[in-house]
């Protein structure tokens, strides 16, 4: 089963008062994983996207798509990057915890839905 | 043979056996597939049954015989065509270098997209399958398929024939040929973080198509400077980043890390060539980048021929971008305050102020000129806005050192 694990928030939000030491360490935890969902053939993609300061928001607004700067929902709650696991649940719950329990922010496991008919 | 060995030699086969093809059927876009089909034949067979006494010959019957495969697929038309090709009186591809400098324009074209004119350059020119390209720029094979087959639609729709540009046009098409083959190198030399284990050296790539065009056109300096450029910037590519990947920046680096063959080869192009016809920017930028290389270490740079040097560039081919190395090369020789005084002349060009370069170099100078606090929000804004991890981290580190004075990071950084 394929499972999205959604990481949140903006670069700034999550860095900007932590050590040096913290952010190496961060890196090298997700280096660590992405390295080992790899190897384990578990990795179906892993994604980190821009700062959501650099969003665009389309909005219909007055009959037409209108586009803005800046993100969808707040900054804190943005979407900052996912990887996609084809694994158990228990085991995309245990990544999860691994990144949660260093970095204290919250994170999402999401069942991705089948596209082949399975009945 | 080792499996390398037969990539090298399929790659530098790839074009004369295009050219040929074309040269015989016309159609490009139908020879371009039946070349592929014919190098992951290869690719397949050679390393269990040995490579064919005559390669080139062999890639160039196996890939008539998949065009012939094609003409049949598609109808019955062809049958005049389909003879031709499977005439085996002359089998050998005769390696035109002019050929392989027309087939060079034309995948350059410039009907065609930046991404498509790499993808096909790679692909038809460079020898490199539909998934080395993908797995070069992090994409999936059926996305440069796709771009692969619409740009030679596009090609036949702009009406352009297997011939090389009149002359008139020459000294444009090459431009834009120059300008394919440096963000080739580009986008190997930025992008060295990631997954690079599976990623095909798009800068030795660039390089090699280089080397190529200036053996094919020995008398044009900016073919000769660009080759200069990559191999003097290239040498420098053990030193840039740790083992895991960060980035170190060119004062920090450990110099004896560089490719002392590499920047030899490039210092003897460059030599060979200034002076010789007109100096464009692919030169000037390689003689810079050749006055770093030759510093034994950071201090010895010699900023003033170096900043005499953009003055050069600032006026043949000014650029936003140019400015912005400009204002580093006047901070080295007259202090950081006049870098960032020039760096603010850019802050009114609308792409510039989000281009994370800009930010990242005004961070380093507002650090130099001791204003921490600035530098802080300098460092943080160019992390938000570089869109490449390796630098990104780098960014946010230089930013909480300012913060954690007390952190000796040089180590994390340097090695």
């Amino acid at each position: 089963m394929k499972y999205m694990i959604m990481m949140f928030g903006g670069l700034g939000a999550a860095v900007r008062d932590r050590s040096p030491e913290w952010i190496t360490g961060m890196h090298e935890l997700l280096v660590t994983l992405d390295g080992e969902l790899r190897e384990a053939g578990e990795l179906v993609a892993s994604v980190k996207l821009m700062d959501p300061g650099q969003a665009t928001t389309v909005r219909f607004t007055g009959g037409a798509p209108v586009p803005t700067d800046g993100p969808f929902a707040e900054v804190k709650e943005s979407l900052a990057g996912y990887w996609i696991v084809d694994v158990e649940e228990e085991r995309a719950v245990e990544i999860t915890s691994r990144v949660v329990g260093y970095t204290g922010f919250p994170m999402e496991v999401r069942r991705i839905m089948d596209e082949a008919a399975d009945l | 043979m080792t499996g390398t060995r037969i990539e090298d030699l399929l790659r530098a086969y790839a074009p004369q056996v295009l050219t040929t093809l074309v040269r015989r059927h016309g159609q490009f876009d139908a020879c371009e597939d039946a070349v592929q089909e014919a190098l992951a034949a290869a690719a397949r067979q050679w390393p269990a049954d040995g490579v064919p006494d005559r390669p080139p010959a062999w890639l160039l019957t196996v890939a008539s015989r998949a065009l012939v495969d094609q003409w049949r697929a598609d109808s019955a038309r062809r049958r005049r065509e389909t003879a031709a090709a499977l005439d085996p009186t002359d089998q050998a591809p005769a390696a035109d270098a002019d050929d392989t400098l027309t087939l060079l324009f034309l995948c350059c074209h410039p009907s065609l997209s930046a991404p498509s004119q790499l993808a096909l350059t790679l692909r038809a020119v460079g020898g490199l399958t539909t998934a080395e390209i993908a797995a070069a720029f992090l994409l999936p094979e059926a996305t440069i398929a796709k771009r692969i087959s619409r740009a030679k639609r596009t090609i036949r729709a702009a009406g352009a024939r297997f011939e090389p540009p009149a002359p008139a046009q020459h000294g444009e098409r090459l431009g834009v040929v120059l300008q394919v083959l440096y963000l080739v190198f580009n986008e190997g030399h930025t992008t060295s973080a990631g997954p690079a284990l599976q990623r095909p050296d798009l800068t030795a790539e660039a390089i090699r198509l280089a080397r190529l065009l200036h053996r094919l056109l020995p008398a044009e300096t900016e073919a000769a400077g660009l080759l200069a450029l990559m191999l003097l910037t290239d040498a420098r590519k053990a030193a840039r980043t740790g083992p895991d990947g960060s980035l170190t920046p060119l004062d920090e680096q450990h110099r004896d890390r560089w490719d002392t063959t590499a920047i030899a080869e490039g210092q003897a192009i460059l030599t060979r060539t200034l002076g010789t016809g007109p100096v464009g920017p692919y030169q000037l930028q390689a003689a810079i980048a050749a006055l770093h290389d030759e510093a034994a270490t950071a201090q010895d740079t010699d900023w003033p021929q170096i900043l005499a040097l953009y003055d050069i560039l600032t006026r043949i081919a000014p650029s936003p971008i140019v400015t912005l190395s400009r204002a580093v090369a006047l901070a080295n020789v007259h202090g950081p305050r006049a870098g960032l005084a020039l760096l603010g002349t850019l802050d009114t060009n609308q792409r510039m102020r989000q281009h994370h370069r800009l930010e990242a170099v005004r961070a380093h100078l507002l650090e130099r000129a001791g204003d921490t606090q600035a530098a802080h929000i300098s460092y943080l804004r160019a992390a938000t806005l570089t869109a490449n991890v390796a630098e990104q981290r780098y960014l946010t580190l230089r930013a909480a050192r300012l913060q954690h004075q007390s952190f000796s990071a040089p180590e994390i950084i340097r090695e």
